[in-house]
Parts: structure tokens; sequence; C-alpha cells
């Protein structure tokens, strides 16, 4: 089977496509800081920053529905923090209603801190895509090294990352099987079928897992994984960093 | 429950890294000492495990439907600290691939889905499962209560997490979160205690991993 919902666009090519993936992580925690770090109801500062993201997302040649979906990760956290907003009492009362039985009653306060929110996390989801679907999973995990994650980490991530596919497949081999004999029934003997999947599914990672390692061990593993590809910081990276750094601080020198 | 960016203050994001990066840094040397340099290719393996069993979604009440977080089962089959190991590379992927989960955040939710669940489970189910005589019911018994525990008080990080950081009013989201998810872990506790039965039943000998 075929999964192409792993870092789908990252073969496209484009100026951003082509930076050092270093460059992009950094700016794109740079810029998520940023966000985080703008005080409330700044809405020019945020107005500028996503100005910024869209120019990029542009430049990218990500389709934008695809971009546009993607974002849409963060909905059940902008539901869960909606359903709270009644609860601050204080400030003026925007509105009120009568639901049901209960009078409830939103305030300003409540809802700027629900604006705010929203536009903070839309933001940073925005930065964080552009990140992932311009960059491969592998590179974003070589510069990860570079910045000081543990070599260790970085191994266990990239076999991770080759065997996701291959469980993936597994998974779904499992549920047209069981789907294919007439899966359904009681709820309780549902969860159990489930449960016998997943420890299948278990037994049969872990028994992977060891002859994966036996085969390493057969070509002379040694604990160490030395590998070819090395990445490159060039001029551009360098140019971008600066003017995006720049960029990033302008709204600060300005407005505040 | 994956956090998004945008939701927690810088304070709560810069501690939730810190503790994340201070666990993780000692989970790698833990597993390392147990296992050596088998751990790489079987901790990935394993976390992958995670990833794909975190597709198999089961129903809940009213048409919706959840998917296992995996952080107790990982927890009792490989011990605590592979447990976190496992999870973080989880959190890892699904933050940089899915962007679940932002990457300020990735700290508090390492925290909140890594290290919270994997202690608290692993040591829930031990205590729980040495009450009992018999075996097989006592590791049921305690893997079960132990997953659906660990769903409830990731819910209550996250809750505390988000009430710090000025989101939500604690005192009506902490019940309502941990209620909420005390629902919803019922179906985590039973597919836990499903697995380690299927487990005990085939291949007892997996289960005495955390040990050795």
């Amino acid at each position: 089977m075929k999964h192409s919902f792993i870092d789908e666009y990252s073969g496209l090519d484009s100026f951003i496509h082509r930076l050092d993936p270093r460059t992009k992580l950094i700016a794109s925690l740079a810029f998520i800081v940023a966000v985080v770090l703008t005080p409330a109801s700044n809405w020019r500062v945020f107005a500028f920053y996503f100005c910024i993201i869209v120019a990029l997302l542009i430049f990218s040649k990500l389709p934008p529905i695809y971009v546009m979906k993607r974002s849409l990760v963060i909905f059940p956290f902008v539901l869960l923090t909606a359903i709270f907003i009644p609860f601050f009492k204080e400030g003026e009362v925007a509105g009120s209603y009568n639901v049901w039985m209960w009078q409830v009653s939103v305030t300003y306060s409540g809802l700027f801190i629900l604006a705010n929110v929203v536009v903070k996390a839309w933001l940073c989801i925005l930065a964080l895509i552009l990140l992932s679907s311009t960059t491969r999973l592998a590179d974003l995990l070589k510069s990860l090294k570079q910045l000081g994650v543990p070599q260790v980490m970085i191994l266990i991530l990239s076999f991770m990352y080759r065997y996701i596919f291959v469980l993936v497949d597994e998974v779904m081999r499992m549920q047209q099987a069981r789907d294919s004999r007439n899966f359904g029934g009681r709820r309780l003997h549902q969860l159990k079928t489930i449960g016998n999947m997943v420890g299948t599914l278990f037994i049969r990672s872990y028994e992977r897992g060891e002859r994966i390692y036996a085969a390493m061990l057969a070509r002379g593993f040694d604990g160490q994984v030395r590998t070819l590809h090395k990445l490159s910081f060039k001029q551009a990276d360098a140019y971008f960093g600066a003017v995006f750094c720049l960029v990033l601080i302008f709204p600060c020198v300005i407005w505040w | 429950m994956h956090i998004p960016d945008g939701f927690i203050s810088m304070p709560v994001a810069a501690v939730g890294i810190a503790l994340a990066a201070g666990s993780v840094a000692y989970a790698v040397k833990a597993t390392n000492k147990k296992m050596g340099e088998k751990q790489i290719p079987l901790m990935g393996v394993l976390a992958a495990f995670i990833f794909a069993a975190q597709m198999l979604n089961f129903p809940v009440a009213g048409g919706t439907s959840g998917h296992l977080i995996g952080a107790a089962l990982a927890a009792i089959l490989l011990g605590p600290w592979s447990g976190v190991l496992v999870m973080t590379c989880v959190l890892i992927v699904q933050s940089l691939v899915f962007q679940d989960g932002g990457l300020l955040a990735l700290g508090a939710n390492i925290f909140n889905m890594g290290i919270v669940p994997c202690f608290v489970g692993y040591y829930l189910y031990r205590g729980i499962a040495s009450l009992f005589p018999k075996r097989k019911l006592g590791v049921m018994v305690g893997s079960g209560l132990a997953a659906w525990f660990t769903v409830v008080m990731a819910s209550v990080a996250c809750a505390v997490e988000l009430a710090i950081s000025g989101t939500v009013p604690l005192r009506v989201a902490l019940p309502a979160m941990a209620g909420v998810h005390a629902l919803i872990g019922i179906g985590e506790g039973l597919i836990t205690a499903a697995v380690l039965a299927l487990v005990l039943a085939t291949r007892a000998d997996l289960l005495e991993l955390q040990k050795a």
C-alpha cells in the first residue's frame, strides 16, 4: 500500500524547499516564540505576522486547500476553550442568552481570551505546516541532531520513520481482514477485538525489532551509524535568516 | 489532548521543555543500560507500533470514536523509562509531521502524554497487580485500571497547564476535563487489559521485559 500522508509536498521545488533544514527549523521556532510572546490585543502585530507567513506559504507553492485543511487540527482545542468562555465572570457582559434552563452570559474578557488564543494558535500552526511540508523528515531529523538532540534519539526516530509505513500497512491489512469478517456487534466485543489486534501487532513489532537488530549485527553494526549526506549551509540561508530575524523584530521596534 | 502552540503561555511551555529534555536525556541512558545498542532498532519499531496502534478507532458513546493513547500500555510492557522514550518519539513525529501538537508546546505534551502517564500507569499497575493472588486477573485488572487512570491524569495535567496560562478557568475546566476523560478512558482501560491478556496467553515472556 502507498502512504503519501507523510511529508507529502516535501518533494516540490521552491526557494523555501531549498533552504537548509536548520535555517527553517530555527526560523519556525523563532516565529512561534515571537507570536506567543506578543502581548494580547496587538492586532496590528498579528496582522503583520500573518502577512509574512502567507507570503512564505505562497512562495513555497503549497496548495492553499491542503494548508487550510491541515490547520484544522487546532479545532478541538478552539472548541474546548470556547466552551469555557462563559465561565469567565469578570468584566463587562457582551451578551446574555437563555440556553434551555441556564442563563449564560458571555463577557468581553472571555471573548477576548478566545480571540487571542485562536489567532496565536492559527499563526503558529501555519508556520509549523510550512516547516513540515517543505522539508523531508529525514533532513529535519538531521538538523535536530546538529542542534543538540542526542544521537540516540535521532537514530530511534529514523528507525521509527522507516517502520511507520510497514506497521501502518500491517494495521490496514488487519482492519481489512476484520471488516471482511463482519466486524461489529456489542461494544465490549468490539473493544476485545481491537485489544487482540493491538496485542498481535505488539508481538509482531517486537519480533520484527529483534530480527532487525540481528540483521544489523550480521552486517557489522557496532552502535554507530555513519551517514554520507551532509547538510549544507548556503549563502541563501544566511540572507534568509538575517532578513527573517529583522522582520520578526520589526513590530517590536515600531509598535511597542 | 495534543496542545497546539498559542494555547499555553511562554513560561509554561519553557518549564515543559526543561522537564521533558531532562527526563528524555535520563530515559535514553536508562534504556541504554538495560538493552545496549539493541535499544535503537527496538525502540524505533515499538514507537512505530504505538503510532500504528493509535490508528485503530473504537466507538465511544453518541457516534463518536476514540483511539488508544498507548502510554500506559508502553510503560507496562517496556518499563517506565523506555515507555517515556517511545512516547516522546511518537509525539515528536506527530508534531513535526501532522502538526498534532505544537512545536513550542512539545515539552508540555511530552510531560502530559509521556512522563505523567508512563510513571503513574506503571507503578499503579504494579501496585494493583500485586494485590491479586491469581496472576492473570491481577494483570488484567491492574493494567485496565492503570490505563484508565492515566487518561484522566493526562487530562488533569493539560487542564492545569491551560489554566496557569490563563486560557481556561481552573475551577470549571478541571472537573469538566477530568469528567469527560474519565468516560473516554474506559475504552483505553478495556483495550489495554485485552492486549495484556493476549500477550500473557501467547508470549508471557515479553511481560518480563521491564524487569530485565
